[in-house]
């Protein structure tokens, strides 16, 4: 936790509109004319645009050359690109000023287009490419293909998928948070339709912060729900995830080397949820062992009339033989608990300084009112607590909220952020960074273009620097990284679950749906004030018959609860399984986040890892016997295409010379289809296979 | 005898290069603890060198068990009370076979847990602190190779038996357990999927096809893929290898059962170096019919872990090797409308033994009916903390993590210095 002073960033800012002339797309018509406009959409037979005075103007499609034509429907469907082609250039212009200060000659190589195909694939929808995708991308003769494949793919359900694997080791989603049948899926699920609907980053922390109710009513209550019982590591977590701050530390006690930070501050600052109520527990006097009940505090629940517990209770008992004390009467327990947990304002509650509370300024037990740990100040006129802080994050006048998911989605296009470790900065850290102007940039930009995640990485794809090759050598600790390029980095658990995924089951993977979540949420989204005791009851009944397991996989997508479809959750590309993944699954092999603490993923390799690439399932399947790969490239003729055939596949690259060389050699001596699976092997044993360049 | 400080600080380059390459080894690798032979494991004033932790997940039942009362008493229930080789020790009917070694263990009677949910309880009795959202705290194992020095060449200094997944909390990676679900099943894809002659071809076209990009980046990341490969490969025609297939072994002695298996495999690990070998079982959860729940769990224990001690003994590995069995709390002197016994954190049983371990003997106790400690009360951190003294670690050394957050062994608690011979 560091010191808070931030008027450093608003000075940096930069005004977009004042820095950066339109330069609008340039538009050609059959005849060879030319016009720079604003690409406002199609209508109809029509092509519509803005020029440069402001004007709109209407202009026959067929007036335009074949590839302006295909361009209009690529932008019709992500919307206009000058704006995000000038911010790129932008970037790449202030990027270079300081690098040339410090002794770089430019960025690096520009990338060849295999690499290019293969990153951006990779980066944007979480997999390599296939085959066919790549030689595609390699037949295109069209100038603008790479501007064309960032906006595909930015639009392809991979993009979601990938985004959501970042988010979910960011926010820590866990499906099986607690025992007794009380699941998340339902936030999870809100999650992935929140990043396939590209919702602006801003307004889903908003809806997060502020959501009341059951992860029936309102799956994003998940957020608030997901560390009851520990509600101030809650308060921590929060503060690394939106603010880059760890407060952790003084949970406990003043901040040893920093005066700025007093045990006092944090619990002001965590009093902003204060009297958030998360309610685990069935709350009823018949059941006093339970811990994490809320002790002589009645259970708030949002629309609900009071009392609708117990009576409902007192309905189960005299009239369904429930015995609470019975433990064969858990499952019913179980779904009165779920019912029951949800988020509510409880003005009853009051922010407590612990009884071991060491700091300055307070005492133990007395009351704490909210206060933000930075400025300017949390507005608090006639809000809720949850409300003036949503507030006072989303300001344009914060110095972090914005500069926090900036410094992230540009470490997740460079492999390297800006600032790190992301969750936890000074200010001196933000002024000091090697790039300090061009992160005021994206920051300002991340406010431009409204928290719209994915029009801002469109922005970060598109620049020179991000185009270009790989630096060759790993930044050190202690010197600055200038961004002449990306890292070379070790693709994410993800990455590499689903790319194997993608050899041995193709591109079925990018659509397939596991659970999602609604057949639990439409079982407690329940209208209290007009269900009734037997109408709850059966509810409960169909509860009791699918609990467990077929409970997660169970989905209704009419919100039908009488008949769900358990789904078949095996080969799902790992945005769709369950979350995390089980335990000694490859994606936990690879490294995948836990999800206990934010940010976990792990990049290091292990014997594990590599013994399940040599002797592994999915390997064998492309390898062994009936080798898929083998299978796949009887379409090419001759070993020296499907020599190539299987480096596109695995690699997605060009075969040197020597490569084929050797594939060749390997042919001769053992034949065609043991020389392609042993190649295949040998491709996807060799670490470039796991790395991104 | 050379000290640990003096080995690790004292390194020519060449000699520091040569044992951080041996240290990028198998299953769990270190660059950043020392590597240390086995002969150079100074431990001064201890006879543990290893720990075989048996964690019985879900809460036993200290009264039928390792805290039983008297033989009749309305606390025990159905479970009658046995004598054991220890006059004054008493233990619940199904150990009889320990009762039958009661010489070799010290029980530790006076457990007390603030944690009564299972999944708090449990973190801390194999981790030494609280469950926290914000820090993942390392199990004994990492944190014992952090603090003695990484000991084996291909193995593992720790494994777990009976989990698919391990992790090594704030502590590196490269420390985490290797985890191994199956006792019968060995490490995970340890076979080659085609003859030796097509594996070492395929391998070697790896290695050929591989040199253009590992020349080209200057990153540890690729460099690290290279060793690991080699060692993969090396581990896969190794000897050592054989130390996770327990097939050969006669297993009679343990029974059948998974818990048995694994403690059998844990002792082939620690006759083979490794450090500290977790076997975690479950089925202790008894809130509905403690009666068959305990018939069908307890014979299990007895069976496995003095056929453990017995097997250690005779293989001159019980002085040091400790053996210790915990547990996340017990369970209420009351019986429930079940006639099961529900969670008890205020009092239950933990046991150790081996390694230099006072047998015989009961540490602490509960008043008549199992419902409070009457003589010292012992924390997880305590027990934690016993058992890092016994294997020579010092529990009041801190250690930071990547976040300058201090830790020790066993979190703060004391260890048990007495039950130590």
């Amino acid at each position: 936790m560091k010191k808070q002073l931030f008027y450093i960033i608003t000075t940096l800012c930069f005004c977009y509109s004042a820095t950066i002339p339109l330069q609008a797309r340039t538009w050609t018509s059959t005849d060879g004319k030319q016009m720079q406009a604003i690409f406002l959409g199609i209508e109809g037979e029509n092509f519509k645009f803005r020029m440069r005075d402001g004007q709109e103007i209407v202009v026959p499609s067929s007036r335009f050359k074949k590839a302006d034509r295909e361009a209009a429907e690529r932008l019709e469907r992500i919307g206009d690109d000058s704006f995000t082609l000038a911010s790129a250039k932008k970037i790449d212009n202030l990027l270079a000023t300081t690098l040339v200060k410090n002794g770089y000659k430019s960025f690096n190589k520009p990338l060849p287009d295999d690499l290019f195909v293969r990153r951006v694939y990779l980066d944007i929808i979480g997999r390599i490419p296939t085959r066919e995708e790549f030689m595609e991308f390699a037949l295109n003769p069209r100038q603008d293909k790479r501007q064309a494949l960032i906006d595909d793919l930015l639009l392809h359900p991979g993009y979601a998928s990938h985004l959501f694997n970042y988010f979910a080791d960011m926010y820590r989603l866990h499906d099986d948070t607690y025992d007794r049948g009380i699941r998340m899926e339902p936030y999870t699920q809100w999650w992935r339709e929140q990043l396939q609907a590209n919702t602006p980053y801003h307004k889903m922390v908003s809806d997060m912060l502020l959501a009341n109710g059951n992860l029936g009513h309102n799956p994003a209550s998940g957020f608030i729900l997901r560390d009851t019982g520990m509600e101030f590591d809650a308060f921590a977590n929060f503060g690394q995830v939106m603010l880059g701050m760890d407060v952790s530390c003084a949970q406990c006690h003043d901040h040893p080397f920093n005066d700025d930070l007093q045990q006092m501050d944090f619990y002001r600052m965590a009093a902003f949820f204060g009297n958030t109520q998360r309610t685990i527990a069935y709350s009823t006097k018949t059941d006093e062992s339970m811990m994490l009940n809320y002790k002589g505090l009645p259970t708030q629940m949002p629309n609900a009339p009071p009392g609708w517990k117990n009576q409902f209770l007192t309905f189960a008992e005299t009239q369904k033989n429930i015995n609470l004390k019975d433990q064969r009467s858990n499952w019913f327990k179980y779904y009165l608990e779920a019912l029951a947990w949800n988020v509510a304002d409880n003005e009853n509650m009051t922010t407590k300084l612990p009884a071991d509370f060491l700091g300055k300024g307070g005492k133990p037990g007395e009351e704490v009112e909210p206060r933000t740990l930075i400025k300017p100040a949390a507005k608090m006129g006639g809000k809720t607590r949850r409300e003036a802080l949503r507030d006072w994050m989303i300001a344009p006048d914060n110095p972090r909220f914005a500069l926090v998911i900036a410094n992230r989605m540009w470490g997740r296009a460079f492999g390297k952020a800006m600032i790190e470790p992301v969750n936890d900065f000074s200010d001196d850290e933000i002024r000091n960074s090697a790039q300090p102007q061009t992160l005021a940039f994206i920051t300002s930009e991340m406010r431009r273009v409204n928290y719209d995640l994915r029009e801002f990485m469109r922005i970060l794809y598109n620049t020179r620097a991000y185009q270009s090759m790989a630096t060759e050598e790993e930044p050190s600790f202690t010197r600055k990284y200038y961004f002449p390029g990306p890292v070379l980095r070790r693709m994410r658990a993800e990455q590499a679950w689903d790319s194997l995924m993608l050899l041995s089951n193709g591109r079925e993977i990018d659509t397939k749906e596991g659970r999602d979540g609604s057949f639990y949420k439409a079982l407690l989204n329940v209208d209290f004030n007009t269900i009734t005791n037997e109408e709850l009851w059966q509810r409960y009944e169909i509860w009791n018959n699918y609990r467990g397991r077929r409970m997660a996989a169970a989905v209704a997508p009419e919100g039908d609860i009488n008949s769900p479809d358990v789904r078949n959750e095996s080969d799902l590309r790992a945005s769709a399984l369950a979350q995390p993944a089980e335990p000694a699954s490859l994606l936990d092999t690879f490294g995948q986040s836990d999800r206990i603490i934010t940010d976990q993923h792990n990049f290091d390799g292990s014997v594990p890892q590599v013994l399940a690439l040599m002797n592994g399932s999915i390997t064998n399947n492309m390898t062994g016997n009936y080798s898929k790969i083998v299978e796949d490239l009887k379409v090419l003729d001759g070993p020296d295409d499907k020599i190539r055939g299987t480096f596109f596949t695995i690699l997605s690259r060009y075969p040197v010379d020597d490569e084929i060389a050797i594939g060749r050699e390997m042919m001769n001596a053992y034949g065609e289809e043991e020389g392609i699976s042993d190649l295949a092997w040998a491709l996807m044993n060799s670490p470039e296979f796991l790395f991104i360049q | 005898m050379m000290n640990i400080a003096e080995f690790a600080g004292k390194d020519s380059l060449s000699r520091r290069y040569f044992m951080e390459k041996t240290a990028r080894m198998t299953l769990g690798v270190s660059l950043s603890v020392p590597f240390l032979p086995r002969n150079f494991q100074a431990q001064e004033g201890s006879k543990g060198k290893n720990l075989i932790y048996i964690y019985l997940k879900g809460g036993m039942s200290h009264l039928d068990t390792f805290d039983a009362k008297r033989d009749g008493s309305d606390v025990m229930g159905d479970t009658k009370t046995i004598n054991t080789k220890v006059d004054d020790l008493k233990f619940g009917e199904h150990l009889p076979k320990l009762a039958s070694m009661a010489d070799k263990l010290a029980v530790i009677r006076g457990m007390n847990s603030t944690n009564g949910a299972h999944e708090e309880g449990e973190y801390i009795m194999r981790r030494g602190y609280n469950k926290r959202a914000t820090i993942v705290h390392p199990t004994m194992g990492p944190f014992a190779e952090k603090l003695l020095g990484k000991r084996n060449e291909i193995l593992p200094d720790s494994v777990i038996i009976g989990e698919s997944t391990s992790n090594a909390g704030w502590l590196e990676p490269a420390l985490s357990p290797l985890p191994i679900a199956d006792p019968a099943g060995g490490v995970p894809n340890s076979s080659i999927t085609t003859d030796q002659e097509r594996f070492d071809r395929r391998m070697k076209m790896a290695q050929k096809l591989g040199q253009n990009f590992i020349g080209k980046y200057k990153y540890t990341g690729p460099e690290s893929y290279v060793e690991y490969y080699e060692q993969a490969t090396k581990l896969l025609k190794s000897e050592e290898l054989k130390a996770f297939d327990i097939s050969s072994e006669n297993s009679t002695a343990y029974g059948s059962e998974k818990l048995g298996q694994g403690c059998l495999l844990a002792r082939k690990l620690v006759e083979n170096g490794v450090r500290v070998v977790e076997v975690v079982s479950g089925g202790w959860d008894m809130h509905i019919g403690l009666k068959e729940s305990l018939a069908n769990r307890v014979p299990v224990v007895d069976q496995a872990v003095s056929a453990l001690l017995k097997d250690l003994e005779e293989r001159g590995l019980l002085d040091s090797t400790i053996v210790a069995i915990g547990t996340e709390f017990g369970r209420t002197p009351d019986f429930n409308i079940n006639s099961g016994r529900d969670h008890f954190p205020a009092a239950y049983s933990c046991v150790i033994a081996g390694g230099g371990v006072k047998g015989g003997t009961a540490y602490s106790e509960t008043d008549g009916n199992g419902k409070k400690v009457k003589g010292p009360q012992v924390r997880p951190e305590d027990f934690l903390a016993t058992i890092g003294h016994g294997l020579g670690i010092d529990t009041e050394e801190v250690v930071y993590s990547a976040t300058q957050r201090p830790f020790t062994f066993g979190g703060k608690g004391k260890p048990i210095k007495e039950l130590f011979a």
